[in-house]
């Protein structure tokens, strides 16, 4: 059952990804609707194959880069879903949903292998850890999505381009909302998930820190966004300047990820 | 049966007929009262807008000469002009130019700014009328729901009413663009003019409440703010107003600027750096051209707004070709009921009417049968019913299948007329 939901799942994910880039380049917002329905559809089909995962392997797919990452484009897919409730941005689809479906490419390259649990990892404290940094992670992630739709918009109004593309794209004042909603969930979210691992590292290795470059790295971006979300709420950024700053700030993390992954050792590393 | 539609739009005659036609001037009551009584009309619609006036009629057979004779009488007494007078404004079309011509009314294909709504809202409401003074019957039903499916469809799949071809209506969309919703925010008119009215009259209809008026002279301020029930504001205040307003619009006829960079920039510090967005109608311009430049404003002025307005034009006239194919598929469906309206009942004639000469033949010949045996006197009878059902066979199918194409109407015709079916 679980490989015929995540295959369902991933056409699903694929379909509406083809749909939402149609619906821009024939520029039809009836075609990102029906592309919306799709993914609903991908993310309940993702949903259920999750939950017959925990209770096929009996814990939460958090075991290596491709379980890590599947659950990763669940939450996004979830949140962008989530959002549509709040906001008219159902072309933003267009930017969420190839990111989505890359992680799911990647996930889907290793979702059948089974690893064992390391006893470092057993604890109730360790999946609160993941599920908090992942949803703080990719609150980020469609914040920059948005953000780089934001600076499509600003461009085709500023160039006074204000066609065809610019009347299917969303409002600047609607992705400035999502990238405003997601810094604020996302930052304190981020936040109790490091001090949650911080916590268990302290019970497990004795220490609550211990110069990894994982959590050199987190720290880093962690500072980036605590200072994004200080010019947002104190000094009264907005628009522009969050768009491109939120853009450049995933763009790093995105670095220190791909880097800290492929070129530094790390005891942050289970399987 | 016929169908008719006389008429007359923005294209064939002069407003001051056309006015006379509306239907505000109660000067005789309803046009369809008086449609009604004409024995030569069975069902009726009128329509009258400010751009045009449709009178469509269905007739019974024969009659669709009289009811236009009709139909213009009624009209030249309501518009109180000579018929010949009126003759030069009107265009007629019957059957299947009529239903063209209706489908593309309603699809809004005929109006003078193509692709705007109100046409389709104005036909139904024409048609909500005609239905509760029982004046429609099963023709023109199916022709209106024929027509609103039609226009329906162009709306849909056609982009022919997506862009605003107004500057009012493309300074709204811009608006949109960048706010979202616009419920809530704050416009300032600077200085007083027509387009500068209309626009903000535009916006004050997407739900935006509040609106500040600035002028050179107080008074004439406050004149404005009262049309728009708005709060009056000297020029000197327009740097502190602009930390609250989202939307200004600027048409004075001053010669320096009227909001220069630099008030722009320091309005945007104190608002927090929320959006700005500027209009500027005026020539000379109002509004420092490098204030565009600063993030979270946009500035447009007439040229931008007019050259949107004009690529929006081109883009609904490439759209509306679209609109026709679409107009032609609708009508060829139209037109399929009618023919097979018109070939069922001629099947059903034709065949009493041959079913009718057996029974005679059979009655004449009852003499004679008598001297034959009962089973014979069957045999007969058979035989000629059988013969009778076998000529028939060939041409009732054959009519029928073209009643699925537009031929029907043609063969029904020939048929009613090869055997004199006619009533």
């Amino acid at each position: 059952m679980t490989p015929f939901l995540f295959k369902a799942a991933f056409c699903a994910y694929l379909l509406s990804t083809l749909g939402y880039v149609t619906s821009i380049l024939g520029k039809r917002v009836r075609i990102a609707r029906a592309s919306l329905w799709l993914m609903s559809a991908a993310f309940g089909f993702h949903s259920l194959f999750l939950l017959f995962r925990i209770v096929e392997r009996g814990h939460i797919p958090i075991l290596g880069y491709h379980e890590v990452l599947n659950l990763f484009a669940w939450i996004m897919a979830g949140i962008f879903i989530f959002f549509q409730f709040r906001t008219r941005t159902v072309v933003l689809g267009a930017f969420v949903s190839p990111v989505v479906l890359l992680m799911m490419i990647y996930a889907s390259r290793g979702i059948g292998s089974v690893a064992v649990m390391p006893a470092v990892l057993k604890g109730t404290l360790v999946p609160v850890h993941v599920l908090l940094s992942l949803t703080g992670e990719a609150l980020f992630a469609l914040a920059s999505c948005a953000g780089a739709m934001y600076l499509l918009q600003d461009h085709f109004l500023k160039r006074k381009k204000a066609r065809r593309v610019s009347s299917i794209l969303p409002s600047l004042g609607d992705l400035d909302r999502i990238n405003h909603l997601c810094l604020l969930w996302g930052f304190p979210l981020l936040t109790l998930g490091v001090l949650m691992g911080a916590f268990w590292a302290r019970v497990v290795w004795g220490s609550s820190w211990q110069w990894d470059p994982k959590q050199v790295w987190t720290l880093a971006v962690w500072g980036t966004y605590a200072v994004l979300l200080h010019q947002r709420l104190a000094i009264g950024w907005k628009g522009h300047k969050t768009a491109v700053f939120s853009l450049l700030a995933f763009l790093f993390f995105l670095t220190a990820f791909l880097v800290g992954k492929n070129l530094f050792p790390t005891i942050h590393r289970f399987v | 049966m016929g169908i008719l539609l006389i008429g007359m739009s923005h294209k064939t005659s002069p407003l001051a007929i056309r006015e006379r036609l509306s239907l505000s001037c109660e000067n005789s009551g309803h046009p369809l009262e008086r449609l009604r009584q004409m024995p030569s009309v069975r069902e009726a619609l009128y329509l009258a807008t400010c751009n045009r006036v449709e009178v469509l009629v269905c007739t019974p057979d024969q009659a669709e000469r009289e009811a236009g004779e009709g139909l213009k009488a009624l009209l030249a007494e309501r518009a109180k002009i000579t018929l010949s007078e009126l003759e030069r404004c009107l265009y007629a079309f019957s059957d299947a130019e009529a239903v063209r011509h209706l489908f593309r009314v309603a699809s809004s294909l005929d109006s003078l700014v193509m692709g705007e709504a109100q046409i389709l809202g104005q036909v139904k409401e024409a048609y909500r009328v005609a239905v509760e003074q029982k004046a429609t019957g099963m023709m023109l039903n199916r022709i209106l729901h024929h027509a609103f499916q039609a226009a329906k469809r162009v709306r849909t799949e056609t982009g022919i009413a997506d862009n605003a071809v107004s500057v009012g209506f493309a300074a709204v969309e811009l608006a949109k663009k960048i706010f979202g919703r616009l419920e809530g925010k704050a416009i300032l008119l600077v200085g007083a003019g027509e387009m500068s009215e209309l626009a903000a009259r535009h916006l004050l209809k997407q739900g935006i409440s509040t609106i500040f008026v600035a002028n050179r002279t107080y008074a004439r301020a406050e004149e404005i703010a009262g049309l728009f029930e708005g709060t009056a504001v000297s020029l000197e205040q327009i740097p502190e107003v602009l930390k609250k307003v989202d939307i200004a619009i600027s048409s004075t006829g001053a010669p320096d600027y009227v909001l220069t960079r630099e008030m722009v920039a320091s309005a945007l510090h104190r608002r927090k750096n929320r959006f700005l967005f500027l209009i500027d109608i005026a020539v000379p311009r109002d509004i420092e051209p490098s204030a565009g430049e600063i993030d979270n404003v946009y500035l447009y002025n007439i040229d931008h707004l007019q050259e949107l307005v004009d690529e929006n034009r081109h883009l609904r006239e490439r759209e509306a070709a679209k609109a026709e194919i679409i107009l032609e598929e609708e009508i060829q469906n139209h037109l399929d009921w009618i023919s097979s309206l018109e070939v069922v009942p001629t099947i059903v004639r034709f065949r009493e009417k041959i079913e009718g000469i057996m029974k005679a033949e059979l009655e004449k010949s009852a003499s004679w049968r008598q001297a034959l045996s009962e089973s014979d006197q069957n045999h007969v009878e058979s035989l000629v019913s059988s013969v009778v059902n076998k000529i028939l066979h060939e041409p009732t199918a054959c009519l029928r299948e073209e009643s699925r194409n537009r031929n029907g109407l043609a063969y029904a015709a020939a048929l009613r007329r090869l055997f004199k079916l006619e009533k």
